[in-house]
């Protein structure tokens, strides 16, 4: 076996462990660094390698190289080429290179009702159309538009996937799989409603809001439904919206479809990975009532009270401030570092993430010395 | 999932009745991998 073999065995082994609620040899890690973060740290165009994906292969080798983690890094669901072909509005590259999601109405108010009828075929009927100018024009040339993106996204895939290969029998992380998908409200607010739009109807048409959240929940647990259930995937669910709604809100429109949502993927044998958006301090209880050994990974909120509340059934992650690298000293970042170890690791169920991933790389900034710090010293110290 | 834009493997098979005989225990993970493919292109432009 191969020393690279043999870390990845020892690193599965530890999420087999995390996973399941033992206490792993050690705390595991991941580098919250992004695709565009090792672009800019390997001095190339970041535009131009986004487009042009034969020259990341050395730019995810020296990124693997310089930052301790025990998961793949980087990776992008946001790759330029399809979304240019489709004429995308709700994902566009910036002039200076970063995918960026604007804020779009893709489904008016009086649509709601045809939503709810069949939310798929309104999806393709009425809201790409909105959003993507290829949907529109003539039958042939929507056709082959949409072929020709399917192309580009599939030829994409498959060759960051045998990068990622690469770099994993190299580096030796954890052959981890994943799904993505959202809680049915925040689905309803990202690309539909808008967040002002949703924010209003939750006020005029509650009643629409919550018939439209339970009419696409099947939708969000089949985009969140693994191939092969595994000890070793996880279904990721970003949450958006909930702390900015009323608590009366949260419980009627937001929490019943979402938690439908975690206990069905939970149920199918999948590890469910939420990254709790904002501060969700006040509806630590509801998440509380999720499946046992639910991954939470908090960007804002009071650790000890976290752990206090949540940790014993729960897989907390994140809430280290990724700010701090740009701003504090190494010791400075080290030493929240261990706070939160402290804090968060005793009896386990504690994966070393930061509370939001890293896209910009200011060239003669402190970050890339801070989180090479920060990732040797939990990695030196993480250990149970 | 109820909608014209995605079929189930039986709804695909009672539209295609030249698929009467035909190793179907081989061509229904084809039909079915490409049908959800679909399902997670259109899926993924929303997220």
């Amino acid at each position: 076996m191969t020393d690279a073999a043999a870390r990845t065995n020892e690193r599965n082994q530890i999420f087999r462990d995390l996973f399941s609620g033992k206490t792993p040899k050690r705390v595991p890690i991941s580098n919250p660094a992004t695709q565009d973060f090792a672009i800019q740290h390997a001095g190339l165009d970041l535009a131009e390698c986004q487009w042009d994906l034969t020259k990341l292969e050395p730019v995810y080798d020296k990124f693997c190289q310089d930052f301790y983690t025990d998961t793949y890094p980087g990776g992008s669901i946001r790759i330029p080429s399809h979304y240019q072909i489709l004429g995308s509005t709700p994902i566009v590259m910036s002039s200076s290179g970063f995918m960026q999601h604007p804020d779009v109405v893709g489904m008016l108010a009086e649509e709601y009702d045809q939503f709810i009828a069949s939310p798929y075929d309104c999806i393709v009927e009425t809201i790409l159309p909105r959003l993507y100018t290829g949907f529109n024009g003539e039958p042939g040339k929507v056709a082959m538009t949409l072929a020709k993106a399917m192309r580009a996204q599939s030829d994409d895939l498959a060759y960051l996937g045998a990068i990622r290969g690469k770099m994993n029998a190299k580096y030796g992380f954890a052959t981890m799989i994943g799904a993505l998908t959202e809680a049915p409200f925040d689905f309803m607010a990202d690309f539909l409603r808008s967040f002002k739009g949703i924010s209003g109807d939750v006020r005029r048409y509650p009643d629409k809001v919550a018939a439209a959240c339970e009419a696409v929940l099947p939708l969000m647990i089949k985009k969140g439904t693994l191939p092969n259930p595994s000890m070793l995937g996880y279904t990721f669910i970003p949450l958006h919206m909930a702390p900015y709604l009323r608590d009366k809100d949260f419980a009627t429109l937001y929490w019943p479809t979402f938690k439908k949502l975690v206990e069905t993927l939970a149920s199918m044998g999948q590890n469910v990975q939420l990254f709790v958006e904002q501060d969700w301090m006040r509806y630590l209880d509801y998440l509380y009532e999720l499946p046992e050994n639910t991954i939470m990974r908090f960007e804002y909120g009071d650790a000890k009270v976290i752990k206090e509340k949540l940790g014993k059934k729960h897989i907390i992650s994140g809430l280290y401030p990724v700010t701090l690298l740009q701003t504090g000293t190494k010791q400075q970042c080290v030493d929240k570092a261990k706070e939160l170890l402290d804090i968060l690791a005793p009896g386990g169920r504690y994966w070393w993430q930061a509370d939001k991933s890293i896209i910009h790389l200011e060239a003669s900034g402190p970050v890339v010395e801070n989180l090479k710090a920060v990732l040797d010293y939990v990695h030196e110290n993480g250990t149970y | 999932m109820d909608s014209k834009y995605y079929v189930t493997w039986e709804e695909y098979l009672a539209e295609h009745p030249e698929l009467e005989g035909k190793p179907q225990q081989a061509i229904a993970p084809k039909i079915e991998k490409y049908e959800d493919a679909m399902f997670t292109f259109i899926m993924d432009l929303l997220l």
